[in-house]
């Protein structure tokens, strides 16, 4: 563990932007791809599977562009970026609320060993001291500090008072340009982001390329040709996973017809049977 | 002096007890059977009343029950109007070196101490199995149908049983006579009364399901892994909202299954009858049996135990259905003794100095909610559990568990128009093609003592599961991917093999191995 001072030379310089940057900043793993070029995607623990979908697919797509993909590490919107960008084989840097050592104490099972995969090709890093533990204020500062440290904000999914939206707030106030990914009307997951574009704080995600491109970077994805039937089943799974039956009846498919298309979709790894047997989109 | 004075004594009641008749000084045998686990023995009670101070002693390893008997059987022979001898009494049980337990060899005991002491004129040759009450009443006991079976292979031809026990007894195919009473019995033996051995019962009517498949509304695929699960074996878990018809559907498994056939029938009978549940009038299963037991049970209720051990759960479930609802609230510990019956078919329960084994080849079928709140994916409520919990829960079934259950289905809520379709398959319909695809299973596996799709060998699904190319092809991505493991491979084509059998098809096609892909869940 290193304790970066702000005037290092490894300190990020966008963090000088902040009223009150970090001093100093502890980190564990690689210090350097602090000052890459990064993008910062944060929402709501209580996603739904669309937004999970959602953060998965921007932060594998700004890996592969070679962009840091920076999160909290908390669970729901930030493990799926943070996941999201490791699977594209990228860069990740998590900044949590705690100091480091009571983070990594505190974090087991699937989150400690997210949190593993960071460190080794990212960074995890935290403004507090590494015995500090989690408190409110400690999440709202840290908030802060995400939003410094990406050239642009995504806010996935929040709900009114999300700590995503304090992300929010602060890159609007550093001048940082903010996205924000529509969501349903009614949705309580989505009041926060929708509230963000309706007050013009927020600019709506129409499509993946469209964010890439204020970045200037372009999507390396790979058209692969594949069946109309199989573009129709990804598309009927875009909002929300569904189960075979309802699938099936909404794309008027024979049952024998769908599950031999959806097992192909399975096996390439663009649909995954989930745990409760629903059929949802990578 | 004081010493003397009672050797002398003695002595004394020897030399009157030496005027009685010879006849009295005899050894009586009986053959009773002994019972440890379904294990059986037959046992020779050897009854000797010899001259002595009055005693009444039991060897040859009887456990407490047994030892017990000898105050129930003395107050037995009283109160039937008989004398008790009031000399030394021995009763071994032969062979004396296995502890023989329950109470099943009081009718034996009283019989041979009537026959040693003159008080029954003939030998008894049949197989006697009953508890003594005090007053000379004749009760039943557990487990008479695995000791009856055993000693009809040993060649013992009538039985003399409680009259509660005689349906077990006849079901085995022996002469089987039912006494309320000790009297009765000596009655009976002794040809002053006849009573008529008991008719082989007839198999139990079947039970009218709790559940048809046509009174489900929508779940295409729910029933389809039902159907699957039903033919092959296979074990299934159902995830899904509360109130989406998770139970009902378990509960119409039942009335997809083809009923029994003799050998299945009276294997299943004898467990039921070791735990002591047999229906005295039918006390042949004749429909595969259900069990369902709650989420607080132990893992003693679930796989058997105590001592000596009883069958638990999975057992009263062989060659039927255990449904396990709301599984991730069973304890994790009692989950986990699960792995041993669902790998090797059985449980074997050792305690101090017994170790019984206990078939148990059933049908897993568990329910569960998506999370703790249990709305996860339910259009008509917004679930509000964090991931973590959601990860928590579904964690409480483990891995190595959820490993041998190859269908997983959800469990939708149907909407209202649904509801409402008319067009449903009945689970007649069903139970025919199910009927069907044994029959097939059962041909291919002839000569193997196994029956199942479920239950082949590695070796039997290279032999049986060939696929095309095509089919083959997907195969090889989905390994390749790593989406499925060498473990998971096999899996899928056991279930691919039902699919095929289950539309008449020799040949698996590609719509079968996508189907038990899909099924198959991550």
């Amino acid at each position: 563990m290193r304790a970066l001072s702000s005037d290092s030379e490894d300190y990020p310089r966008a963090l000088l932007d902040l009223r009150d940057p970090p001093h100093p900043l502890w980190l564990e793993g690689d210090a350097g791809v602090l000052s890459r070029r990064a993008v910062s995607i944060v929402g709501t623990r209580r996603m739904t599977p669309y937004g999970a979908r959602v953060a998965r697919e921007l932060a594998t797509a700004f890996a592969s562009a070679g962009i840091v993909v920076v999160s909290g590490l908390a669970q729901g919107i930030d493990s799926a970026a943070h996941e999201g960008a490791l699977e594209a084989g990228g860069i990740s840097v998590a900044v949590v609320g705690a100091g480091l050592e009571a983070f990594l104490a505190d974090s087991r099972g699937r989150r400690g060993a997210l949190a593993q995969r960071i460190r080794d090709s990212g960074a995890l890093v935290s403004e507090f001291p590494p015995d500090a533990p989690a408190r409110t204020w400690t999440f709202a500062k840290r908030d802060a500090t995400i939003a410094a440290l990406g050239e642009i904000t995504i806010v996935v999914e929040a709900p009114a008072g999300s700590g995503a939206l304090i992300t929010a707030d602060e890159a609007h106030r550093l001048g940082r340009t903010v996205y924000a990914v529509p969501g349903p009307l009614g949705a309580r997951t989505s009041v926060g982001t929708n509230t963000l574009i309706a007050e013009g704080r927020a600019r709506a995600i129409t499509s993946v390329p469209m964010v890439l491109d204020a970045m200037g970077a372009s999507a390396t994805t790979l058209r692969v040709d594949r069946d109309p039937i199989g573009a129709r089943i990804l598309e009927a799974l875009a909002p929300a996973p569904a189960d075979p039956d309802a699938l099936a009846r909404r794309l008027g498919l024979r049952p024998a017809q769908l599950t031999t298309e959806v097992a192909r979709l399975v096996v390439s790894g663009e649909v995954v049977c989930g745990a409760d047997g629903r059929l949802a989109r990578r | 002096m004081c010493a003397r004075r009672t050797r002398g004594h003695a002595i004394a009641i020897a030399i009157a007890a030496a005027d009685r008749p010879e006849t009295a000084r005899s050894v009586a045998r009986v053959t009773a059977c002994a019972l440890w686990g379904l294990e059986t023995a037959l046992v020779t009670v050897e009854v000797d009343v010899a001259n002595g101070l009055p005693a009444f002693v039991v060897v040859g390893l009887p456990d407490a029950a047994v030892q017990e008997a000898r105050e129930r059987v003395r107050a037995a022979i009283r109160n039937s109007g008989y004398e008790f001898p009031l000399r030394r009494v021995t009763v071994n049980l032969a062979p004396a070196e296995r502890r023989k337990e329950g109470t099943g060899f009081d009718l034996a005991i009283a019989l041979g101490i009537l026959r040693a002491s003159g008080q029954l004129a003939v030998d008894v040759a049949a197989l006697c199995l009953g508890e003594l009450a005090l007053d000379g009443a004749l009760r039943p006991v557990r487990g008479a149908m695995p000791r009856v079976r055993h000693a009809v292979a040993r060649g013992v031809s009538e039985i003399l049983v409680a009259r509660a026990n005689a349906g077990e007894g006849a079901a085995c195919g022996i002469a089987a006579f039912g006494f309320v009473s000790l009297r009765e019995t000596v009655d009976h033996l002794e040809g002053r009364v006849r009573v008529a051995s008991a008719e082989v019962p007839t198999r139990a009517p079947e039970p009218t399901p709790a559940v048809d498949l046509c009174d489900i509304a929508g779940q295409e695929t729910p029933k389809r892994a039902l159907e699957i699960a039903a033919a092959g074996g296979h074990n299934l878990l159902l995830v899904g909202p509360p109130g989406t018809g998770k139970t009902m559907l378990a509960r119409a498994l039942p009335s997809l299954l083809p009923p029994l056939d003799d050998d299945e029938a009276i294997a299943a009978s004898a467990i039921h009858s070791v735990a002591g549940l047999a229906d005295p009038d039918h006390p042949v299963l004749a429909a595969p049996p259900f069990r369902a037991p709650h989420h607080t049970a132990s893992h003693l209720a679930l796989v058997g135990g105590g001592s000596p051990p009883r069958p638990g759960e999975v057992s009263l479930a062989h060659f039927g259905v255990l449904f396990l609802d709301e599984v991730a609230e069973f304890s994790p510990s009692v989950l986990d003794t699960l792995r041993e019956p669902l790998e090797e078919r059985a449980i074997t329960i050792s305690r101090a100095g017994t170790a019984a084994t206990y078939p148990a080849r059933f049908v897993l079928i568990a329910a569960m909610n998506p999370c703790p709140c249990g709305r996860f994916g339910d259009q008509a409520a917004e679930c509000r559990c964090l991931p973590d919990a959601i990860e928590r829960y579904r964690g409480r079934v483990s891995g190595p568990l959820l490993d041998r259950i190859d269908l997983r289905a959800h469990v939708p809520r149907v909407p209202y128009e649904r509801l409402r379709e008319e067009r449903r398959e009945a689970s007649v319909a069903v139970r025919v093609r199910v009927h069907a695809a044994r029959e097939r299973m059962r041909d291919r596996l002839r000569g193997t003592g196994r029956r199942l799709n479920a239950d082949l060998t590695v070796a039997e699904v290279r032999r049986f599961c060939r696929v095309d190319e095509d089919t083959d092809k997907l195969l090889a991505d989905a390994v390749r991917a790593r989406r499925l493991s060498v473990r998971g491979f096999h899996r899928v084509l056991r279930v691919a093999r039902t699919a095929a059998d289950l539309s008449f098809r020799d040949e698996i096609a590609t719509e079968d191995v996508a189907l038990a892909l899909l099924l198959r869940g991550e």
